[in-house]
């Protein structure tokens, strides 16, 4: 398979072509060295300080700073850096469970892959610096933040080279990330979080206090969200290769009932910690998934701004 | 209870391991699948694992159920056929049907005849027997009836035996009719067995039967047993329950009293008029008042001024059961009887015997003539020998030495046709002569009662008193005594008696104080002998002189006078009546019946000279009169048959309570015949159709549990 067609799994023209015309937002404020599209939120809140200007007529009376009017008894603008760049990690989930594939096209890890390529190639195409890191039971690879399109095919290359297998240690793999990012950055996550949930949720939300901005893909098959079986079968684990048999018919109620307890759990804690959770499933088209996840960005940072 | 059309099917029933195989073969090849992570499975596992062990239990258990269902439907049930009959369904029926014809079926309520409703009933089973079955027809009155001995396959004449069938007036004798019933049909053992008893249900009735509750338990149990009932309800009936003379004896123009018993059957209190009727006319209306299921006896003195046999009848307004409102009693209303005394000879110095002194003034105190109870006649042995003893009640043979041949002969044959001998020794009796000439002579025809010993004490000195002891007081002669102050025959002293050893047969009514016989009796042919073992007079006792003397013997003739001839009102319909006569000259006798012509009965002649007259033909109730015609005229005996009074009671008893018998109630106008549910009973009802609906259900049960509805529901939702 030769470069381009195998840099084309992941960056289908299509997908491309619909997210294209969407600019990236980042919710969070990020320091970069070069000025891109986002708008830092908040620019006036002296969270990045640049300079203090005199009032002109015409300047907003928000932004004049009224602490120093007090003492000088002059009016002063406060200056912030209005745009920031965006360091991000795209995390993948390459364990073993990410290899189901069910009636879907793509298996869970492609699926995920295609997913992180894409927004790759987005950020970098915006000059954003985007790093990929690779876990199971912990990291296996990590790529550095880097800015300029030349990185994409690095990216792709690491995604293409992930083999899935081994167990799923979230919280191992969060912990080596932060100690990477020593800045405030953006993190996006691709796993079916088969893990301890309350683990995950913790994990996440050290990280949040951490001021790193946090996306989370929940990568899941449609066979894993409608238990469509109707048969007595013998399930075997494609992480730990254990196995169960089961009446699928009388066990799809009450395993609807678990996944939907857990997928609501994951909802409402995450996004109380203001950590952004998406259901990806991965029988939908990825331009869908996709334009879901800018409409939800968007509409977040409008709400903020 | 379950019989089966095609047998052969059953073996289907071992089809029911497929399904088994079917459950263990396929729980062991599951089809194999990969999944990310089992861990939301396995504890979905842990919470459904009981309900999904109770689901396949419960399939395995649908899937047998519709493989037997299938089987059984196959093989052609029938439920509720003979039980443990061991001939399979289309075999063909031996029955019997007991048609209950005893006198509470004769009750007519709302205008409907109990009777003849049993009766329809009896023919629509009867329309039930098909070519190769056959049958027989009970009726069920007291003693019963078996009207075919033999089971017969002639079903027209079955059925013209139960349109025939009389209502008797007799009790119901359902134990013995049963056993009959069940003993006709138990040798076939290759038909189908049942009895069915068609019957009121009156408590008195079934209750002989239940109180002996062994007897249904012994009955093969491949005998089917049958209840059908008749009538609903016990309508209220009262009805005259017993007639009865207060004395034993009755004698012309002296005030007789009777008693009259009415019971009320009804749990209502009632008012009614008890009317006494004698020969025909009313003599007295009482008004009674009767509480709820209660009776009440009614005191009615009657006279009659002339001698004979009269039907005296109590009589009550005719009700739901109008048999049980009248009773006859044939009451004789006699003249005095003659009693002859063979007294001793006079005296050494002419004087007359005290022994017969004595006795005749205890048997006629006013030697009256006119309005006495007894008249007395005294005669010496050879003065006897000439009379004619029939025209007398009692021959008292007092302190006899010896007797001419031809007056013992005279009196044998007179004591065998139903006299009185009273026998008192005293210091002439030879007991050689007595044992001799009364007892071993005789032979079959003996007249003492006892052998005749050696005399004990002296009357003489008179150092030892002995007293009677050990009174029979349930005899007549003693009966008197046993109530309070009536006197007390024991404070009689006696000095001297005879030692006697008593036949076999004979009772002895009282004894001497030290354990020897005192008076003894012993009935002999229609009559009676009675020893006395000390004398008449004061010679060896004071008894005479006692106040109790005189009722004793007055006691003891009325009691043998009472049994003579035929007893008045006790006959139950048709019970047998039988009267010993001794008359040469009887040429005929003639029955007349309350209602109908006379019917002419056979004599049969038994050894020593005594005729036998009997005959059943006791079926009606009322009053009967036996006319005895001989060369010397004619005479009348009488007697009266009387429903018995618990078939008066109509209360009845609840099915239910009734053991081994199946119930086939049967109402008018009901959807089922009597003879549709008759033959569901014979070959049981088929319900291949039922468990074909039942098969269908449960297959469809089983298939919307084992085959679910694919997955419907939405998958899981962000």
């Amino acid at each position: 398979m030769d470069k381009t067609r195998r840099l084309s799994r992941f960056l289908d023209p299509k997908v491309l072509a619909s997210i294209a015309s969407m600019e990236i937002r980042a919710r969070s404020v990020v320091e970069g060295a070069i000025e891109g599209l986002h708008k830092s939120p908040f620019k006036g809140f002296n969270v990045e300080f640049a300079e203090y200007r005199s009032y002109v007529p015409g300047d907003p009376i928000k932004d004049i700073d009224w602490k120093v009017f007090a003492r000088t008894d002059k009016y002063y603008i406060k200056e912030h850096e209005e745009e920031t760049n965006l360091s991000g990690y795209l995390i993948l989930d390459t364990s073993g469970s990410m290899s189901f594939r069910g009636e879907s096209a793509f298996s869970k890890l492609e699926y995920a892959a295609t997913l992180a390529a894409s927004l790759a190639f987005l950020m970098l195409k915006q000059q954003d610096s985007v790093g990929l890191v690779t876990f199971a039971e912990g990291v296996r690879k990590i790529v550095r933040p880097k800015a300029g399109m030349g990185h994409l095919k690095g990216i792709c290359r690491e995604l293409e080279a992930s083999e899935p297998g081994g167990a799923t240690d979230i919280g191992e793999t969060l912990d080596r990330v932060a100690e990477t990012m020593r800045k405030r950055g953006l993190l996006i996550m691709f796993s079916d979080l088969m893990d301890s949930a309350e683990a995950i949720i913790a994990k996440a939300r050290q990280l949040r206090t951490r001021r790193h901005e946090i996306l989370l893909f929940h990568v899941l098959d449609r066979q894993e969200l409608t238990f469509p079986f109707e048969d007595t079968i013998l399930f075997r684990d494609l992480e730990d290769k254990s196995e169960i048999v089961a009446d699928a018919y009388a066990l799809r109620r009450e395993y609807l009932r678990r996944l939907q307890q857990m997928v609501t759990t994951f909802q409402s804690a995450l996004r109380r910690a203001g950590i952004d959770y998406l259901l990806a499933d991965t029988s939908r088209p990825i331009e869908a998934t996709l334009r879901q996840f800018f409409t939800r960005r968007m509409s977040g940072a409008a709400r903020v701004a | 209870m379950l019989s089966f059309g095609h047998p052969l099917f059953l073996t289907g029933l071992l089809t029911a391991a497929v399904p088994i195989w079917l459950h263990l073969y396929f729980r062991r090849t599951p089809v194999p699948k990969d999944f990310p992570s089992l861990r939301l499975i396995r504890l979905s596992v842990d919470a459904v694992i009981r309900r999904l062990k109770l689901r396949n239990w419960l399939l395995l258990a649908l899937r047998l159920a519709v493989l037997l269902l299938l089987v059984l439907a196959l093989a052609r049930p029938f439920v509720g056929g003979t039980f443990g009959n061991i001939a399979h369904t289309g075999s063909p029926s031996a029955f019997v049907v007991i048609l209950d014809n005893s006198l509470s079926m004769g009750v007519t309520h709302q205008g409907i005849s109990l009777y003849n409703s049993a009766k329809a009933k009896a023919l629509e089973v009867l329309d039930q027997m098909g070519p190769y079955d056959k049958a027989s027809v009970a009726l069920l009155h007291d003693p019963g009836t078996l009207l075919f001995t033999q089971l017969s396959w002639d079903k027209n004449d079955l059925k013209e035996a139960v349109r025939n069938a009389p209502l008797s007036l007799s009790g119901t004798n359902l134990t013995g009719v049963l056993q009959a019933a069940v003993k006709l049909v138990a040798p076939v053992r290759s038909y189908k067995r049942t009895v069915y008893l068609i019957t009121d249900l009156t408590r008195v009735a079934w209750k002989p039967l239940l109180d002996n509750g062994d007897l249904l338990a012994r009955i093969d149990p491949g005998i089917e047993l049958v209840l059908i009932p008749v009538g609903d309800g016990s309508p209220p009936n009262l009805a005259v329950a017993g007639l009865e003379l207060e004395q034993p004896l009755v004698m012309k123009g002296r005030t007789a009293v009777l008693w009259a018993t009415v019971a009320n059957h009804s749990d209502r209190p009632r008012q009614t008029r008890l009317s006494i009727l004698v020969a025909g006319d009313k003599k007295q209306d009482l008004p009674i008042d009767l509480e709820a299921r209660s009776r009440k006896r009614v005191k009615v003195p009657i006279t009659f001024p002339a001698e004979g046999v009269v039907d005296v009848a109590a009589l009550l307004p005719a009700d739901s059961l109008p048999e049980d409102d009248v009773r006859h009693l044939a009451v004789p209303v006699l003249a005095p009887p003659k009693i002859l005394v063979v007294k001793p000879p006079p005296e050494r110095d002419g004087s007359p015997s005290r022994d017969d002194i004595f006795l005749r003034f205890a048997l006629n105190p006013l030697n009256r003539t006119e309005g006495a109870t007894f008249l007395v006649e005294s005669r010496l042995p050879e003065e006897a020998v000439s009379l004619r003893l029939a025209d007398y009640t009692a021959v008292f043979l007092v302190n006899q030495r010896q007797l001419p041949a031809p007056f013992v002969d005279a009196l044998a044959g007179f004591v065998l046709g139903g006299g009185y001998c009273v026998i008192f020794p005293g210091s002439r009796t030879d007991p050689e002569w007595y044992n001799s000439a009364l007892l071993d002579a005789l032979g079959g025809r003996y007249l003492l009662p006892a052998r005749l010993f050696k005399r004990v004490g002296n009357a003489v000195s008179r150092n030892i008193a002995y007293q009677l002891t050990d009174l029979d007081t349930g005899h007549p002669a003693f009966s008197l005594f046993g109530a309070e102050g009536n006197g007390d025959p024991r404070r009689a002293q006696v000095w001297e008696f005879f030692q006697v050893q008593p036949n076999p047969g004979a009772l002895v009514l009282a004894r001497m104080s030290h354990g020897l016989p005192g008076l003894v009796e012993e009935r002999r042919g229609q009559g009676k002998t009675l020893l006395v073992t000390f004398t008449a007079d004061t010679a060896w006792t004071n008894w005479p002189l006692k106040p109790t003397f005189l009722p004793f013997l007055h006691q003891a003739l009325a009691g043998m006078l009472g049994r003579r001839g035929l007893r008045g009102g006790s006959i139950l319909p048709g019970a047998p009546v039988s009267l010993v006569v001794q008359e040469e000259n009887l040429q005929k006798v003639t029955l007349l019946p309350p209602q109908g012509a006379g019917i002419e009965l056979p004599i049969r002649r038994e050894g020593e000279g005594l005729l036998h007259i009997s005959t059943t033909r006791t079926e009606q109730t009322g009053f009967y009169r036996l006319v005895l015609t001989g060369k010397e005229g004619t005479r009348t005996e009488a007697f009266a048959v009387n429903p018995p009074p618990d078939e008066s009671d109509l209360e009845r008893i609840p099915a239910r309570k009734i053991p081994r018998f199946t119930e086939l109630s049967h109402r008018a106008g009901s959807a089922t015949s009597l003879g549709q549910k008759v033959q569901e009973v014979r070959e049981g009802r088929d319900v291949s159709g039922g468990l074909l609906w039942l098969l269908l259900v449960v297959a469809l049960v089983e298939t919307a549990l084992a085959n679910r509805p694919p997955a419907q529901r939405p998958g899981v939702t962000a």
